[in-house]
């Protein structure tokens, strides 16, 4: 599904110039879910966000489904945002002015096709627990609700790919079990999932293991099941 | 823009009301201000449009171009038969004339006269100037007949119909005429003061009718296009060489005669005089672009600083899909509307405001909507995508990698917090440049109202209405005893000069010993008896006129005997002596010799604005026999009771003219009234661009010190004190207000040093007015933003730390 070859991410100042990504090679399968771990400023948020298409790599091939992101423009990076993709953030990313239903509906907003949407919505909210706030604002939810409704804002879309960093980094133990079961209960129902992890705990729940340092990948291995 | 943009733009605004209110009543103030002076300027440039063909109707202006003279300039009248001489030279020439107008007149009722805007026309009147017939017929033709305005027969006839009515006129006779048509009345906007219209005389009225170089009346012309007023126009000068030979071998060198379209009459200065009014108007339509600029440049400072607030928002939206142009679209949408709901606010307050710009102006506006929304309207759309288009452009420029990681809202970097000062430094230099011209005016104005004009302004009167060629020499020597028997009147003087003018001007080439050629043009009046006494004025050298010197009366002098003169100080320069006392004694004048036998300091009996020309007094003990005579009373007391007691005398004596007297100051202050108008007009807009200037002021402290919060934490945890803290968040504001001034005092300078050049008597452009306006700027800088930066000063440094 995804074929990342010699990615390099420089990012160039005043005075200095600093390689985030050198030379990445990885090769991820649909349905996999992998885990990204590495020590803080080791390239993993930027490894996510060019797999998002959020950043582009500096050098290197991209290719998703065989078509090659990595040369496209922004336009059409934006129309495959919105059809393939679902993010979820360390710090929600809601938006404020939106209620939880309105921001999980934002998810559908991009993309051109049609359908029902008030049904994707609510199915969505439904999948992650959040439907009984659908009206609330996100400073009316508690840290986990919110990246409930991230997740579902996500997912509403069907996503090819789910993208998801340190999902559990602003949360307590137990809503991080939470977000982690939906996350692993979204792979077993065939979505492809990246995610970004400082818990080894939680990477323990994803079928592969990628280690990164200094912007390279230095171990990759299946996790036992 | 899709429902969900516009809820979460309705939400953002409603979270944000108090900025937002502020951001949107600033806009609206500056529209509202562009809006009230630019239909002020909409009016004053409107003059005369409302006349049918008024773009083929054209006014000859008399210009006169005399070495050293005092009086050279383009002048709205022409000789009285000017018209009969040009339609000889140009067969069809189709042409009218206006002789009177305002006050022109009397009409007599019951053996009592008024005074009625009474103008002699020309059978082709309605011709030229298509006033709209209300009813009856056009009878300029009938030597019997006379047409009346609406509000004349409404005066003279209350709610009858005037129709075959008769009213007597008197204008150089009386005369009983019937009333043959209504016209309606001219509009506001127009010179033209029309009341009532009898025949021009067949015969010549007055001696000077043919005589080239006087004025009397104005004249009009119809060209069916530019083209044709133009070939006409140049012609002229070679009808002028025929037919004014009394200028010498080349008369158009010393007068012309040209064509002003009559919808420029109105702005047109007159003679010497600086084009005050047309700049004026300028000045104050600038002022109100100017102030709508300010208010842009708010907004979009204000919009831009509020905008990165909701980075976080674009950069989601950006990850959910959105493309670039979804988002410019988007919050130029937003722009837009927000716009449109400060439009619908600068109507309402051009509504109020409307009434304090007319008392202001002395105007009489009225919003026209169905102008004023269409323009509004483009405003709208032009003004939201400009000002929205700045925010839009940065907003959608942000990479969400960057925002999404970092931990507060981006700031536009160091570029945007330039562009934002670069923005304050603008409208504050704006804003302080209003201030600094708001105070140069009013120290002006101020100044003008105060100059000395050679003598005591206070306890003197100017009788006009012995001016009329109908009132008596014995009537005008009776009223002028009469009056000098009231117990409070100290000195009666009559001649052909006084305060506030006679209405009339002469000038003279004067010749000069041993200097070829005719010599300087200098102006010359007739006074007679305590005529310098009366006016206080300040004797430099030699001696005023005594009635009992034989040798200082002018009229019967023996042929090329001298007259003795006395002469103001602007003329011993003129006629060429070192000084005044030089002037003694010595002859001028060629073969029409006249003595100077004093100088005093110069009487400003006139405008401010123009420098007293050079003049000689020629003396009479007959001065009620002179044309164009007023009579000056000097007197103690109330005035009102004065002038009260000089009209019963003036009724007793000369019953059967209206009684027509103003106080010196009266006189002279309609001089200064457009100038005081536009200072009111002026320190309106300035306020309101310093007011605007502070409401975006306001925001931005308020958005930068949110921004600052953290910040401030470390500083107070380091060490700073809350004056410390201050001094950064204030010194922060302070900067781009400080610097603003280099853009304001050039600016200040070069308009007020250009209108300060049209007075002959002016103020200095003292360095006071900038630093003053620069000082006061500081400080409502610093008052504006000083609550903001002190809450956020004493905030806790605990709490501030854990700020995002």
């Amino acid at each position: 599904m995804i074929e990342l070859r010699d990615i390099e991410r420089r990012y160039i100042s005043d005075e200095v110039e600093t390689t985030a990504l050198a030379g990445i090679n990885l090769d991820i399968a649909e349905g996999e879910f992998v885990a990204i771990m590495g020590p803080s400023g080791c390239g993993k948020s930027t490894l996510l966000n060019t797999l998002g298409t959020i950043d582009r790599p500096t050098a290197g091939r991209y290719l998703f489904n065989g078509r090659d992101l990595a040369q496209l423009p922004e336009r059409e990076l934006a129309r495959f945002r919105a059809d393939a993709l679902g993010f979820v953030f360390q710090s929600f990313n809601l938006i404020d002015e939106l209620t939880i239903e309105e921001n999980v509906a934002l998810g559908l907003a991009y993309r051109k096709d049609g359908g029902p949407r008030k049904e994707r919505v609510a199915a969505a909210m439904d999948r992650v627990g959040i439907a009984h706030r659908a009206r609330h604002f996100p400073h009316q939810l508690s840290g986990g609700q919110q990246q409930r409704a991230a997740i579902a804002r996500a997912i509403v879309g069907d996503p090819k790919l789910i993208l998801a960093d340190e999902p559990t980094g602003n949360l307590d133990t137990l809503n991080g079990e939470q977000v982690m079961n939906i996350l692993m209960t979204l792979n077993e129902a065939g979505a492809t999932i990246v995610m970004v992890t400082h818990s080894p705990s939680h990477a323990d729940i994803a079928k592969r293991r990628i280690d990164m340092l200094d912007g390279r990948i230095v171990a990759s291995a299946a996790m036992a099941l | 823009m899709a429902p969900i943009a516009l809820l979460s733009h309705y939400r953002a605004f409603t979270r944000d009301m108090l900025h937002n209110l502020l951001n949107i009543g600033g806009l609206a103030l500056g529209i509202a201000t562009a809006i009230l002076l630019g239909l002020y300027v909409r009016f004053e440039t409107s003059y005369e449009t409302w006349l049918p063909d008024h773009e083929k109707t054209y006014l000859v202006q008399t210009v006169w171009s005399i070495p050293q003279s005092p009086v050279n300039g383009a002048y709205h009248y022409t000789m009285g038969g000017l018209l009969e001489q040009l339609r000889e030279d140009f067969p069809g020439l189709r042409g009218t004339r206006i002789r009177g107008g305002e006050d022109g007149g009397v009409v007599i009722v019951d053996g009592t006269a008024e005074k009625a805007d009474v103008a002699q026309v020309d059978p082709q009147f309605l011709e030229v100037l298509q006033l709209e017939l209300v009813s009856g017929r056009d009878a300029l033709g009938d030597p019997s007949a006379m047409m009346i305005s609406q509000s004349a027969a409404r005066r003279f006839f209350g709610a009858d119909d005037p129709i075959g009515q008769r009213l007597t006129v008197a204008m150089d006779e009386a005369r009983a005429y019937e009333v043959a048509g209504v016209f309606r009345d001219p509009p506001a906007n127009s010179a033209l003061r029309l009341g009532i219209l009898i025949p021009m005389p067949r015969a010549v009225p007055e001696p000077s009718w043919l005589r080239w170089g006087s004025t009397s009346l104005q004249t009009f012309l119809r060209f069916e296009t530019p083209q044709e007023a133009r070939a006409f126009e140049e012609q002229l000068g070679a009808f002028v060489d025929r037919r004014g030979t009394i200028f010498g071998d080349r008369p158009s060198e010393v007068q012309q005669l040209r064509l002003l379209p009559i919808a420029d009459w109105h702005l047109e200065p007159e003679g010497p005089a600086s084009a005050s009014r047309s700049l004026t108007v300028k000045a104050l339509g600038l002022v109100g672009l100017l102030t709508l600029a300010i208010a842009m440049v708010n907004y979009v400072n204000l919009a831009t600083a509020r905008a990165v607030m909701r980075a976080r928002e674009v950069a989601m939206r950006k990850v959910l899909g959105a493309d670039r142009p979804a988002l410019v679209r988007q919050y130029l949408g937003e722009a837009v509307m927000t716009v449109a709901i400060a439009a619908l606010l600068a109507l309402v307050l051009a509504e109020i405001g409307l009434p304090l710009v007319n008392a202001a102006g002395g105007l009489s506006l009225d919003l026209p909507y169905a102008v004023v929304v269409p323009v509004l309207a483009g405003m709208v759309l032009v003004i939201g995508l400009l000002a929205g288009f700045y925010p839009a452009l940065l907003l959608s420029r942000y990479q969400p990698s960057q925002v999404l990681a970092s931990a507060r809202s981006p700031g536009g970097g160091r570029a945007g917090a330039r562009v934002r000062e670069l923005l304050v430094i603008g409208q504050f230099g704006l804003a302080i440049a209003f201030m600094i011209g708001a105070a140069v005016l009013f120290a002006q104005t101020r100044h003008m109202r105060e100059a000395d004009p050679g003598f005591a302004r206070e306890g003197l009167i100017a009788v006009l209405s012995l001016r009329d060629s109908l009132v008596e020499p014995a009537q005008r020597r009776a009223f002028a005893e009469a009056a000098r028997a009231l117990p409070q009147v100290s000195h009666v003087a009559l001649g052909n000069t006084g305060v506030g003018g006679s209405g009339s001007t002469n000038a003279q080439n004067v010749p000069l010993p041993g200097v070829p050629g005719e010599g300087p043009s200098l102006n010359w009046e007739i006074v007679g008896p305590q005529f310098f006494e009366t006016y206080g004025a300040r004797l430099i050298a030699g001696r005023v006129f005594d009635a009992a010197r034989e040798a200082d009366e002018y009229s019967g002098r023996p042929g090329g005997a001298p007259v003795n003169i006395v002469i103001n100080a602007p003329a011993v320069g003129t006629l060429g002596f070192a000084s005044a006392e030089e002037a003694i004694g010595k002859t001028v004048g060629g073969d029409r010799p006249r003595t100077i036998i004093g100088v005093i300091d110069p009487l400003r009996f006139l405008s401010p604005r123009e420098a007293v020309p050079p003049t000689y007094y020629i003396f009479t003990r007959e001065p009620e026999t002179t044309s164009s005579v007023m009579a000056s009373v000097r007197f103690r007391g109330d005035p009102e009771a004065t002038l009260s007691d000089l009209e019963a005398t003036w009724q007793r004596t000369v019953p059967q003219f209206p009684f027509d007297a103003q106080t010196a100051q009266h006189r002279l202050q309609r001089f200064n009234d457009e100038d005081e108008r536009a200072m009111r007009l002026f320190t309106i807009g300035a306020c309101l661009a310093v007011v605007i200037g502070c409401v975006g002021l306001w925001g931005l402290a308020s958005f930068n010190t949110a921004r600052r919060v953290r910040e401030i934490g470390i500083r107070k945890t380091l060490g700073a004190s809350t004056a410390d803290v201050i001094r950064v968040l204030v010194g922060q504001f302070l900067r781009p207000v400080l610097l603003a001034n280099l853009v304001a005092w050039p600016l200040a300078w070069l308009a007020m040093d250009r209108w300060l050049g049209g007075f002959a008597d002016r103020i200095a452009l003292s360095p006071l007015f900038f630093l003053g306006a620069g000082l006061l700027a500081a400080l409502i800088a610093v008052g504006t933003v000083w609550g903001q930066s002190l809450r956020a000063a004493r905030a806790d440094p605990g709490w501030a730390l854990r700020h995002d």
